[in-house]
């Protein structure tokens, strides 16, 4: 009962009127971070935080929380209405909201997001309320070994993404993981694959440079090449009928709910894993596991609320690792944990019982600030379809401006604006060619993750690859490892096995 | 009072205000918002420090533009590095340190970075120490309670550190205790301190040695203690862990700089508005008590002091990565 009490002081908190007004404020900035290509939670967070030093720690944390979480929810936005994604973690939103919008759904498609994003961030942190102690327990316990396993999981359901077609799936894998070795070697330090020694390439190649260059430029290629500049989106109209016809469609979204509620969680409380991942991983899962995966990609309201719902829901478990170890467990927990530590807060183990009012303040608002993205959310959404009715001819140079401002605003240097550009090229080719392009960005996300587990847990097992199956010293990894195998060889093997089963059915 | 009167005053006051602007050389402020480079990623060390800064000044005014700090952690600091060279005379930017700047110029040769020729260094404020941590419960580090122990444990068993990345600090420090006291350990690298302290706790490393922010947290909830902190004297934030000179080893003896350096080729004038801008954080009574309670020492150093210094570190870090490789 303690719980719920400490809950209970912790929302009051959170409706003290400062503290009230700067969650609403926080909510509105973060859906615009959020919206605009290129700036982030992240940056949101980062460009905040020195407001913060004037107003108590509580209400700070629980403005930049709000900022976090409304990022969330507006990144779905620019990614279902231009097909440019806010920021890192709706990347896997454009899949199917974006073919939602164009088929004139876009309605449908801002519900589910929405909702998604509630019911993600709601389960997140009753989850967060009950079990926050013993599940930091497990992130601790969560090592090297673990997150490889997690990540060859992650890759396996990948392959079942581009569809039937394996060796092209695989294909884009490759290229996307290439990609992600740019840079600084994780362990050596050395600088790797850095082309004609420019500078630009020493910080990598950045995920969203990658993102924005496919979906943004790429596709705006395509739609002039298809439509000659003549489309205008769709017929739009809000009334009642639509607005019932897009909550009716969430009906079948039920499963991509729990597969994004929880899996959104779980990958939320490791270290160093965050929102990006999560949504990608759970697009993918929720895709293998559909009755008509087919669909998936050609607008189906699970595939946006899948993603959706996880990345809410890994914002509010990212911040687990971020109070109870003082790790963040994303990017932007990353920012937070560097705010709180400049209020005076030590992160760790003793925060709950030596910062109540801190703690339950920021759980407390994040019940209500979810409540506040959603009600600000519905109520935007005609606001947002304005944007279909602009012609394409006029949308077009401003989805160029958005990329454009979105490639830079990250590193802020022009060469990753170059690259974008060729990405955007490279991936109108690759489009018209047929390969599948959201492997390679899944694994540009992942690459690095992967690479450094990989090779931490080698360096502990002097080489031996044994590590990752050794069911007696590492229960965790190894299961999730055999998990992983099964699901990389269901969807390689499925058609073949469809291929020799029909066969030996009409002999 | 006639017109006539009237207008010679308004000529006489316009002249004089005229004459007195152009006698006294206007002295430098920022004509546009500074950018403040960090060559360590969000989250760390370095990004603390200068996040800190800048709310200090925005809070308090103390400069009339506001300080943006841009963090490009690519190449150990050679992507931060290489961009200030290229801002050579320009007066809106400044770099914090992270000793990679003495080290990657060293490490990454064809990045042609000359430390003592490419940067206008402003002051030191701050420096960090190290203390060698292992976890309370440790299942290979039982029994553990001195620093000595610990030597006798680690020169018979091969232990495994947990550490911030490649030829970074920590690395470098622990090739420094390799040649001091004869042992070795395997090398971890995670992505920040607060994934090592983490690593740590959770049994993955069996030793490390952090900064002591990044492990305050765990220090103070009792899952790691510290055996020695490498400076000369101990500590008020860790009254109980001796200092390496009352433990017999001078020589191990270590730090990391937080100092603030401009690009090469700026103005005496702007050197000189920068570091009295720092200076005027550096007594600010919020950057005081929060870098105190964090266990950082308070070293203001300019001017040739901090030339001196940072030709001796340089040359120390040096021999250390000779001796490493």
């Amino acid at each position: 009962m303690d719980v719920f009490i400490l809950l209970l002081e912790g929302i009051f908190v959170s409706f003290q009127p400062l503290n009230l007004g700067l969650l609403i404020f926080g909510c509105l900035i973060g859906l615009f971070v959020g919206a605009m290509p290129g700036l982030g939670s992240v940056n949101g967070v980062a460009i905040l935080i020195p407001i913060t030093f004037i107003i108590p720690p509580t209400a700070a944390i629980i403005f930049l929380a709000a900022v976090y979480y409304g990022a969330m929810y507006g990144g779905a936005i620019s990614s279902v209405m231009l097909g440019i994604p806010g920021a890192s973690t709706a990347v896997a939103t454009v899949f199917d909201g974006r073919p939602l919008a164009v088929k004139g759904e876009a309605m449908t498609a801002l519900t589910a997001a929405a909702v998604g994003s509630f019911v993600g961030g709601t389960v997140s942190v009753i989850l967060f309320t009950l079990f926050a102690p013993p599940l930091a327990e497990v992130a601790l316990r969560f090592n090297a070994p673990e997150t490889f396993a997690l990540m060859v999981m992650a890759f396996a359901t990948f392959v079942g993404l581009g569809g039937d077609d394996v060796p092209k799936t695989i294909f884009s894998i490759l290229i996307g993981l290439a990609l992600s070795t740019i840079g600084l070697d994780l362990i050596t330090g050395k600088p790797r694959l850095i082309f004609f020694n420019i500078p630009g390439f020493l910080h990598g190649i950045n995920f969203l440079v990658l993102a924005i260059g496919i979906y943004g430029i790429g596709e705006m290629l395509w739609t002039l090449e298809e439509t000659k500049g003549k489309v205008q989106m769709s017929k739009l109209s809000v009334n009642m009928k639509e607005v019932g016809r897009a909550f009716g469609a969430l009906k079948k979204t039920i499963m991509a709910m729990n597969i994004g509620s929880f899996l959104g969680f779980f990958v939320g409380i490791l270290p160093a894993a965050g929102a990006t991942p999560a949504s990608l991983m759970s697009y993918g899962i929720t895709k293998q596991l559909s009755k008509n995966s087919k669909e998936f990609g050609s607008g189906v309201p699970a595939g946006v609320v899948a993603p959706e719902c996880a990345n809410n829901s890994a914002s509010t478990g990212s911040m687990l690792p971020m109070l109870t170890l003082g790790i963040p467990g994303s990017p932007t927990t990353a920012i937070l944990l560097g705010g709180m530590i400049l209020w005076g807060l030590t992160p760790g183990p003793l925060l709950f019982t030596q910062e109540p009012e801190f703690v339950w303040g920021l759980i407390g608002s994040l019940y209500i600030a979810n409540f506040f993205t959603l009600v600000l959310n519905i109520a935007l959404i005609p606001a947002f379809l304005m944007v279909l009715r602009i012609p394409f001819a006029i949308l077009a140079p401003v989805i160029f401006v958005l990329c454009v401002t979105g490639g830079y605003a990250p590193t802020q240097s022009l060469h990753d604006v170059w690259l974008m550009l060729l990405f955007g090229f490279a991936g109108y080719i690759l489009r018209k060619l047929d390969y599948p392009v959201a492997p390679a960005v899944l694994s540009i996300v992942l690459g690095p993750l992967a690479e450094k587990a990989l090779r931490q847990s080698l360096i502990l097992s002097d080489g031996s690859m044994g590590i990752f199956f050794d069911m007696a010293e590492k229960p965790i990894a190894a299961i999730i490892m055999y998990i992983a195998i099964v699901l990389l060889i269901m969807p390689a093997f499925g058609p073949l096995y469809r291929k020799f089963f029909k066969k030996a059915q009409t002999t | 009072m006639s017109i006539i009167k009237k207008l010679a005053l308004v000529i006489v006051s316009l002249s004089l205000v005229a004459v007195s602007s152009v006698s006294s050389a206007k002295p430098f402020s920022p004509k546009k918002p500074v950018e403040l480079i960090i060559p360590a990623g969000q989250g760390g060390g370095a990004d603390e420090i200068a996040r800190l800064v800048q709310g200090v000044i925005e809070k308090n005014d103390y400069a009339s533009k506001p300080v943006i700090p841009i963090n490009k952690a690519g190449g150990s600091g050679g992507e931060a590095m290489t961009y200030v060279k290229k801002k050579a005379g320009d007066e809106h930017t400044l770099i914090i340190t992270l000793n990679n700047v003495l080290t990657t110029p060293v490490n990454q040769p064809e990045l042609g970075i000359d430390f003592f020729n490419d940067f206008t260094p402003l002051a030191r404020l701050i420096t960090d120490t190290f203390l060698v941590w292992i976890a309370t419960e440790g299942k290979n580090t039982a029994g553990v309670e001195t620093f000595d122990d610990f030597i006798d444990l680690a020169r018979g068993n091969g232990l495994v550190m947990g550490g911030t990345g490649s030829m970074s600090e920590d690395e470098l420090l622990l090739g420094m205790m390799r040649g001091q006291f004869g042992f070795d350990a395997k090398y971890v690298p995670y992505s920040g301190g607060g994934a090592v302290a983490k690593g740590l706790v959770g049994g993955e490393s069996d030793f490390t040695l952090n900064n002591p922010s990044e492990q305050m947290g765990f220090y103070q909830s009792g899952d790691s203690k510290a055996l020695v902190m490498m400076t000369p004297e101990r500590n008020p934030a860790f009254p109980e862990v001796p200092s390496s000179y009352e433990l017999g080893y001078p020589d191990l003896e270590y730090y990391m700089m937080r100092a603030f350096m401009a690009p090469a080729g700026i103005d005496a004038e702007v050197e000189k508005y920068y570091t009295g801008l720092l200076h005027t954080v550096y007594h600010d009574d919020e950057f005081q008590t929060f870098n105190i309670d964090d266990g950082k020492l308070m070293s203001w150093l300019e001017g040739f002091g901090l030339k001196d210094f940072l030709a001796i570190e340089y040359a120390k870090h040096g021999e250390i990565i000779k001796n490493f490789n």
